[in-house]
């Protein structure tokens, strides 16, 4: 950078960031990732969202797992929840079932949602919890310094696969579209006004949005999912791809080799909550028996 | 103590999977405790569902307190003599087997209960599948008909009996009704037309006189009716044997009061998901087995650390691992009170019977939120499943108390984990404005932030802020009974096992052996005051538990370093009275000690 610029360049940028007023959706504590890291478009991303929704931070929980990715409650000035590796969903289910006022996000990596935490991704989309599942999607294991993970791609060398990994890596996409996700999306850490603008759809979506980030590790990635890479391979979805058609979105999310950046699927279903109170209404009409009836 | 002139006696129902046996008891014990008696009624059964399992019904009905089954019934019905004529030999001298005498098939030498029944036993035959055809056109009225038969026999109140059938079948059509209404009486019939012996009496004038409000219940039914008192505001749970009752009522109970109410996809969602909802303020609790248990150890240690209050009911099972899923065991002690990574104390209670588990689990989640942490509740399939009768607690008795409300000027200086001088810090909720802050199982500071320095201070604070929960005001953490002072036998005891632990103990008085007993129901934090008193009264002391390594004594022992003797079996099956009641002689040195086949873990350590 050449100091001609530089000072200029800095006084606009910050007024700028200033005027935009998400600044105070980040905490006082600094993101603790590695320079480069996709991670730091997320924190950008939620925070341009949640101001542009309106949504007050005394209202959002921001709940994560363990892994990278899962840091991120720290650095954003919102109620938060670092919980446990692979737990996040059933807990940020818990949080919104036990005040459903509240907006709820989950985060984690790849390592988190579909490794340990596999299991709870298809209840969660089944039941159609109202909150946003945001999976940053790097394709290793970072915080523990550079396993293969179930995105890894095939004939990737990392520490836990010195001879290249032989596991065919997971697509997670279609796996969401398949457990009945009522919103899926992908972004790319590299295209920042595009991820801010998905997190906002994710966000104001009724009912479980899941937004799949790919988002490079600079690291322990010097091969796969490279800023170089990505660069060159990700795409738009075509502009006439059908959001509601679910068969479309499958073949879109199929095509892993050049992902496609957009609103997959979408569709208006009953949430969670929505039926949690017919329940309630309706036990109520029908009676019920009595609690020493055992 | 039971008199002569009191009503105490114990009915054993026997049959085989699908013959209606656990139906029969149910009636039989809802009838008696109607009429007013006390009754403790355990049920055993088979883990398939159908097939031919062996089912026994077992009700004990008296005019006093009692605190377990006997180990000898006074009365056995067989609705299948394969099955109930191994359980002869358990009906006392001059007590009474029912079975049909009138059967269509012939069997084989030996395969009758008339073969298998004592001369000091007094047999009654019915024909029991020809009466219930000729009233109702089916022999499946078989178990209805010998409610008659019993009613008969003891002078019962049949308009208890038709009252309780009638409920019990309310939801069915008006001529299953009828039907079952109409074997009754058959078989009332019969029961009123044969030679009674005047041994075995139920003298109606003997009805306590409480009777009327009291309430049978299960212990699963009592924990049921304590969280809906004290306002239970969501509930996750997953199926397992024996706590599934538990999750059953409460998905009746809970839509209709804006309960949030939701079967996981296991057992780690269901408590993570009670730990995201009482992370928001809301009373959420879940209910599993040991195996389920396991599962949530991990998620419980997160509770422990980021100081989210939750309750957890473990009714437990045999194990390890699957284990015996429908027998009763107390061997997941260890693991209630240290499973997990890590120093990570948490509450667990241990209520000895049914009404306690009514008031434990009325209290439980202002407990939990007073001390901002996990507290399990450990019973087990004895107490789970037991029926006895309790009596309601006065109305607003477990309302919530209110919450403290947080005087901050706001973000800047709130501490979520701000040390204070009883170790409790001020929990904001999530809405609450300027209070934001991240809870986390990484190590933190009072801001809650990350921070591997503040591991000693907050250890500190972790286990001190519990401390007071021993002086928890209502609850009795550990009770004495017996002789006051100093005594030659103490019985030490936990769980479910009490009452056998308490019936000894009045046996052993009245032989005139000088004894006491005391149950712990806080088993962490430990009560050590009032065990160290015990010990320091008692020249021996006793600990029998149901399991094979002996968890409660150890843990005892660990904390006291005092010598116990153990009394450990893992057997299945609800301790037994004369087995305590040898070791209580043995100890007192009334009796030479009995050669015992106890294993390693059974010797005084």
């Amino acid at each position: 950078m050449n100091e001609r610029v530089q000072p200029v360049y800095l006084e606009e940028k910050l007024e700028e960031i200033r005027a935009d007023g998400h600044l105070e959706y980040r905490s006082k504590s600094l993101p603790t990732w590695c320079p480069g890291c996709g991670y730091f478009s997320m924190v950008e991303g939620l925070t341009t969202a949640l101001k542009r929704l309106e949504i007050d931070s005394k209202d959002t929980v921001v709940v994560s797992g363990i892994g990278c990715a899962s840091r991120f409650p720290f650095f954003v000035n919102t109620y938060g929840f670092h919980t446990l590796h692979g737990r996040v969903l059933p807990v940020a289910t818990g949080v919104k079932i036990g005040n459903d006022a509240l907006t709820v996000v989950a985060v984690g990596g790849d390592g988190d949602a579909f490794a340990i935490g596999g299991g709870h991704i298809p209840h969660a989309a089944r039941r159609n919890v109202n909150l946003t599942y945001l999976v940053f999607d790097n394709g290793i294991y970072g915080l523990t310094k550079g396993q293969t993970s179930p995105t890894s791609a095939l004939g990737f060398k990392t520490s836990s696969t010195p001879y290249e990994n032989r596991d065919a890596p997971l697509h997670p996409l279609m796996m969401l579209l398949s457990y009945g996700a009522s919103w899926v999306g992908q972004a790319y850490a590299g295209r920042q006004h595009h991820l801010a603008d998905m997190i906002t759809q994710a966000v104001s979506h009724q009912g479980f949005s899941f937004l799949r980030v790919l988002s490079p590790c600079v690291t322990f990635d010097k091969t796969n999912n490279t800023y170089a890479n990505l660069n060159t391979t990700v795409r738009d979805l075509p502009d006439d791809h059908d959001n509601s058609n679910l068969m479309a979105a499958m073949n879109q999310a199929s095509r892993d080799d050049h992902p496609a950046l957009g609103l997959y699927y979408k569709e208006d279903r009953e949430t969670l909550e929505q039926v949690m109170k017919a329940t309630a209404s309706r036990s109520v009409k029908t009676g019920t028996g009595r609690a020493d009836k055992q | 103590m039971i008199k002569s002139n009191d009503t105490d006696i114990q009915i054993a129902i026997c049959g085989s999977a699908g013959d209606g046996t656990i139906a029969s008891g149910d009636i039989m014990k809802r009838a008696a405790a109607a009429m007013g008696f006390n009754v403790i009624a355990f049920d055993v059964y088979p883990p398939e569902i159908r097939g031919f399992g062996k089912c026994i019904s077992r009700i004990r009905i008296s005019s006093k307190q009692t605190y377990s089954l006997k180990q000898e019934s006074d009365v056995l019905v067989s609705l299948n003599d394969s099955h109930a004529i191994p359980h002869a030999a358990e009906v006392r001298d001059f007590g009474v087997v029912i079975y049909d005498d009138n059967l269509v098939a012939r069997v084989a030498e030996g395969g009758h209960i008339s073969a298998h029944i004592d001369a000091a036993q007094i047999p009654y035959g019915f024909s029991i599948r020809q009466i219930s055809e000729q009233a109702t056109n089916s022999s499946r009225s078989r178990n209805v008909v010998i409610l008659g038969c019993l009613a008969g026999l003891f002078d019962l109140s049949a308009e208890n009996f038709h009252d309780i059938i009638a409920k019990k079948f309310a939801t069915k059509a008006q001529s299953v009704i009828d039907d079952n209404t109409k074997a009754f009486d058959a078989g009332l019939k019969a029961g009123r037309t044969v030679f009674r012996l005047d041994d075995i009496k139920v003298r109606a004038g003997k009805i306590k006189s409480n009777g009327a409000e009291a309430v049978m219940m299960t212990g699963n039914g009592a924990v049921v009716r304590g969280f809906l008192e004290s306002e239970i505001e969501s509930y996750f749970g997953y199926p397992i044997t024996p706590a599934t009752s538990i999750m059953e009522r409460l998905a009746v109970e809970m839509p209709p009061r804006g309960g949030k109410f939701l079967q996981t996809e296991d057992e780690i969602s269901a408590i993570a998901a009670t730990i995201g909802a009482a992370y928001t303020g809301s009373r959420a609790a879940t209910a599993t087995s040991g195996p389920g248990l396991a599962l949530m150890a991990e998620m419980i240690g997160l509770g422990v650390m980021a100081e989210v209050p939750s309750v957890v009911v473990v009714s437990q099972r045999g194990g390890p691992s699957t284990g015996l899923p429908t027998k009763t065991e107390q061997s997941d002690l260890n693991l209630a009170v240290f499973g997990g990574s890590g120093d990570a104390q948490r509450i667990v209670l241990a209520p000895t019977n049914v009404e306690g588990c009514y008031r434990c689990a009325g209290m439980a989640f202002d407990i939990a939120e007073i001390y901002q942490t996990p507290v399990i509740l450990l019973i087990d399939l004895y107490l789970s499943n037991r029926y006895e009768t309790v009596v309601p607690a006065d109305a607003g008795t477990y309302t919530p108390k209110p919450r403290p409300q947080i005087n901050l000027e706001g973000g800047e200086n709130y501490k979520r984990f701000e040390m204070t001088k009883n170790h409790i810090s001020p929990r904001a909720l999530p809405g609450q404005p300027g209070l934001m802050y991240t809870a986390t199982g990484l190590e933190h500071n009072e801001q809650g932030r990350p921070n591997d320095d503040a591991h000693m201070d907050m250890s500190i604070k972790r286990h001190e802020k519990l401390k007071g929960a021993v002086h928890y005001p209502g609850l009795n953490v550990s009770k004495r009974f017996g002789d006051k002072g100093k005594v030659d036998v103490g019985i030490l005891g936990w769980g479910s096992t009490f009452g056998e632990i308490l019936e000894t103990m009045y046996q052993a008085q009245a032989e005139g052996i000088s004894c006491s007993a005391m149950k712990v129901v806080m088993l962490s934090p430990l009560p050590l005051q009032s065990i160290e008193d015990f010990f320091d009264d008692c020249r021996e002391v006793l600990i029998p538990e149901l399991n094979y390594e002996g968890q409660f004594a150890g843990l005892v022992c660990g904390a006291l370093g005092r010598p116990v003797t153990r009394l450990s079996r893992a057997t299945g099956s609800p301790m037994v009275v004369r087995e305590i009641l040898d070791e209580v002689r043995r100890l007192s040195g009334r009796e030479p000690a009995p050669v015992q086949a106890v294993g390693a873990m059974g010797a005084r350590s």
